[in-house]
């Protein structure tokens, strides 16, 4: 990525709308705002320019963001999208049209430059996909998706939980109990498929019931029978099998 | 899939998570061009939690009338120039005893469909009539189409239904 990111943020808010863009003003990875105050006028600036993410607010009149954001799928080459939004809880369909991330407003300037970091990914690794080496030399945007919708005990809906923030996946069945920095929530998905679907973003299978996040690991303690217990950030311990745990001491000192 | 703050008086609908967080997001945003202003939002959000959240009480109809007030100026703030409301003047309300809300949360229901529904600009007006209150939702600068109204009963409560 040779220069900044150029930025379309979209809300029916004006006031909202003038936060987010002061914001995304005062961050560094930026190079250019446009706003746009419905989902029309986004596609308007969407046809007359290039812009490598949308900030879209959730709820608006007419087309809503959600369905903004599904129109974009049929783009040959859609920005990425980064849902704003009142609710703590974003809407399922928010994975659905996988969104590169979701940002509750007040959008604190932590979270926003977190947003920012995962835009740039997504652009080298887009510009990486089309012609080799982005500018920088870095590899492109770890495969895989960026959140995942998980059952919501509370009130029975569904709540995405960014990956970064799962701690391990723990196998239940023929669901997956996850573990995160929000709370433990379900996911209808056995383990072996989240191996595969997470490996590329740091997880790895210590146990036939335990697929971890390594970077939430901190401690790698052995045990006198060949097994190993890995320590968590919050001092969870989760069993290694004694098959997984060379792979793992070479892939923790890598 | 909202969230709500609990400690709500029954039959009423809870205080939305949602207004909540715009509204912080508005004022965030007049903080550097409008300080005053930005002050002016967050008193108003002060205002309308404590009459919200103070715990199990009932309420005079001028105190929940002042409540929409302060609502509808934080819905303003949200959407400069887009709300035009009118509110019965105290003295036209009909005597009765509220639950914290009432009036409000069924008034902020319609609105919140009609701002999702229309752009542009609403009037709002919020009139008393046979012990309940008529509200009355149209664009201003469409004339010729129709509105939508909806009656808000103002039912006696009692502190005990007040949980």
């Amino acid at each position: 990525m040779s220069s900044g990111l150029a930025i379309l943020a979209v809300d029916d808010e004006p006031r909202a709308l003038t936060d987010i863009k002061r914001l995304l003003e005062t961050s560094a990875s930026v190079e250019r705002v446009a706003t746009a105050t419905s989902a029309k006028e986004a596609l308007v600036f969407l046809s007359g320019g290039r812009y490598d993410a949308l900030f879209l607010d959730v709820a608006m009149p007419e087309i809503e963001g959600m369905a903004l954001a599904r129109l974009l799928r049929r783009f040959a080459d859609p920005p990425a999208v980064v849902f704003l939004t009142g609710h703590p809880d974003a809407a399922v369909e928010a994975f659905e049209v996988q969104a590169l991330d979701f940002l509750v407003k007040p959008v604190t300037r932590e979270r926003l430059e977190s947003a920012l970091t995962r835009v740039e990914q997504h652009v080298r690794g887009t510009e990486a996909a089309k012609g080799g080496p982005s500018a920088d030399g870095s590899e492109g945007a770890a495969a895989g998706p960026d959140v995942v919708a998980v059952d919501n005990p509370k009130g029975g809906g569904k709540r995405l939980v960014r990956l970064e923030t799962i701690s391990f996946a723990q196998a239940n069945g023929d669901y997956a109990r996850i573990v995160c920095e929000d709370g433990r929530f379900l996911l209808r998905t056995p383990l072996s498929q989240l191996e595969k679907d997470w490996g590329a973003s740091g997880f790895a299978r210590v146990h036939r019931a335990y697929l971890v996040n390594l970077k939430h690991a901190v401690e790698l303690r052995a045990q006198l029978n060949g097994t190993a217990v890995l320590i968590m950030r919050d001092d969870t311990e989760i069993p290694v099998a004694r098959r997984n745990v060379a792979a793992l001491r070479r892939r923790l000192h890598a | 899939m909202d969230q709500r703050i609990p400690g709500h008086p029954a039959g009423v609908e809870p205080v939305s998570v949602h207004f909540i967080n715009n509204v912080l997001a508005a004022a965030a945003s007049y903080i550097e061009e409008d300080p005053d202003t930005a002050r002016d939002v967050l008193a108003e959000l002060g205002a309308f939690l404590s009459h919200r959240l103070r715990g199990p009480r009932t309420v005079a109809p001028a105190d929940e009338l002042e409540h929409v007030g302060v609502y509808l100026r934080l819905e303003q703030a949200r959407f400069p120039g887009r709300i035009d409301a009118e509110l019965p003047a105290a003295e036209d309300l009909p005597a009765a005893q509220l639950a914290p809300g009432e009036v409000q949360a069924p008034l902020s229901e319609a609105l919140n469909r009609w701002l999702g529904q229309h752009p542009g600009r609403v009037r709002l007006a919020l009139r008393a009539r046979n012990g309940a209150l008529d509200l009355q939702l149209d664009r201003p600068d469409e004339p010729g189409e129709p509105g939508e109204r909806v009656r808000i009963p103002l039912g006696p409560t009692t502190a005990e239904g007040v949980a």
